[in-house]
């Protein structure tokens, strides 16, 4: 670290990072200086939200009260063995997102949870060849998404979020499904709920249209959830997505310890930042190359100001280096 | 641009959007010039509940009403009164 790089006093953020400035008088970044914890008030309101929506879910046609996006991590295999656990009689549907590059490890462990928690698994697949030459392209790509999304993943990483958000709303609507869990971190989302109307779908189709274009990807509709089906359906038509650890609150350690109480299966990933894809690492590094911000660090600074991590734990995940061989491996796929 | 125009810009520059930028016009996209996304735009919507006490309904959240300062700081007006 060069000598006059200085580190917030509170979190992990430094002055080295572009975008990150630290107050010289109270020696916290912009962030710490904005930040109000969630009060006791707020917290109970949420869980009573929660608790609204899950113990007696809305009316539908559907199969399914709850589609959860299941990687076969830590956290959202933990996401899914609490909700089942909390609201015992939610139908679930859960989905893992075969990117490609998903360890053999996370199949097994989003299977198991599915068995042990009575949810039905579903494996999404896209076409393999064009999901890798999506990956390239969002990996040579320099600013498809806005500035402040550079902080919160890196690109080839935002561009899988987004595919997973788009199909998954699609099948929300296409099998009237009320709800979508989602096991983000609070760092890596601020609001617990969010309910997406017709025009809202549309907006966010568009918005992420546009960024794949700017990667010039050209088989855009692959990714987008199907126009026709939002126009289809009736205009009161509405999916809300949850997110629950906002609600119950977050320790990645406790939650890895009772995960492999549960029979949870430590996947071989040298990647102090995801248990189930492979990809991680190569697209930390490869944003990191192209903006000098680790993708990482302001989810962890935010675990960190809101009392969740350790800022020591964080500074070490962050300085973490990654296996040469795992990324020699990523590249000689995406490139083959 | 009035008051609650100045104080978005306050918050997307506190808040790391504006990421360089030194200024933002007021019928210019928010969207289209790369300020927020979706995710940008609900931490907006959050930001302007808590501060201005309103509840901002999802359907009133379009490109017409919620895509530039101008149209944010109208839509928050007619929520204020």
């Amino acid at each position: 670290m060069a000598m006059d790089t200085v580190v917030c006093k509170n979190c992990t953020l430094d002055s080295k990072t572009p975008g990150i400035t630290i107050n010289a008088k109270t020696g916290l970044c912009q962030f710490c200086e904005h930040y109000t914890p969630l009060s006791t008030e707020k917290k109970e309101e949420y869980k009573a939200q929660m608790d609204a929506l899950f113990l007696s879910p809305p009316e539908h046609r559907g199969k399914y009260d709850v589609i959860l996006a299941l990687s076969g991590g830590v956290d959202s295999s933990y996401g899914l063995y609490r909700l089942k656990k909390e609201y015992p009689h939610l139908k679930v549907l859960a989905v893992q997102f075969d990117n490609g590059f998903i360890s053999g490890t996370a199949f097994k462990n989003a299977k198991k949870f599915c068995d042990l928690t009575k949810s039905t698994y579903f494996r999404l697949v896209l076409d393999n060849n064009l999901l890798r030459d999506t990956f390239k392209k969002a990996a040579k790509s320099k600013d498809a998404y806005p500035g402040f999304a550079k902080y919160r993943a890196s690109d080839m990483c935002n561009t899988c979020m987004s595919i997973i958000k788009q199909k998954l709303v699609e099948m929300a609507i296409h099998t009237k499904t009320p709800f979508i869990v989602f096991a983000f971190s609070p760092g890596q989302t601020e609001v617990p709920f969010v309910t997406l109307t017709r025009p809202f779908m549309t907006w966010i189709r568009r918005l992420f249209d546009g960024q794949l274009k700017r990667m010039g990807v050209e088989e855009r509709d692959l990714y987008l959830m199907d126009q026709d089906i939002i126009t289809a359906s009736p205009p009161d038509t509405e999916v809300m997505i949850v997110h629950p650890f906002l609600v119950w609150g977050y320790d990645k350690q406790k939650f890895k310890e009772e995960c492999i109480r549960l029979g949870w299966a430590e996947p071989d990933i040298k990647d102090p930042n995801s248990s189930n894809c492979l990809l991680n690492a190569y697209a930390i590094k490869n944003h990191f190359d192209k903006y000098h911000i680790h993708s990482y660090a302001y989810d962890l600074s935010a675990l960190v100001r809101q009392g969740n991590l350790k800022k020591e734990e964080a500074q070490k995940t962050l300085s973490t280096p990654f296996s040469e061989a795992a990324m020699e491996d990523v590249h000689r796929k995406l490139n083959a | 641009m009035n008051a609650i125009g100045k104080d978005i810009v306050q918050f997307l520059k506190s808040r790391g959007f504006l990421d360089g930028k030194i200024s933002i016009a007021e019928h210019e996209s928010l969207t289209e010039t790369g300020v927020i996304d979706s995710i940008g735009l609900l931490q907006l919507v959050d930001y302007l509940e808590s501060t201005y006490k309103i509840e901002i309904p999802m359907e009133i959240i379009t490109p017409e009403n919620f895509d530039t300062l101008a149209g944010i700081s109208q839509s928050v007006t007619n929520l204020k009164k």
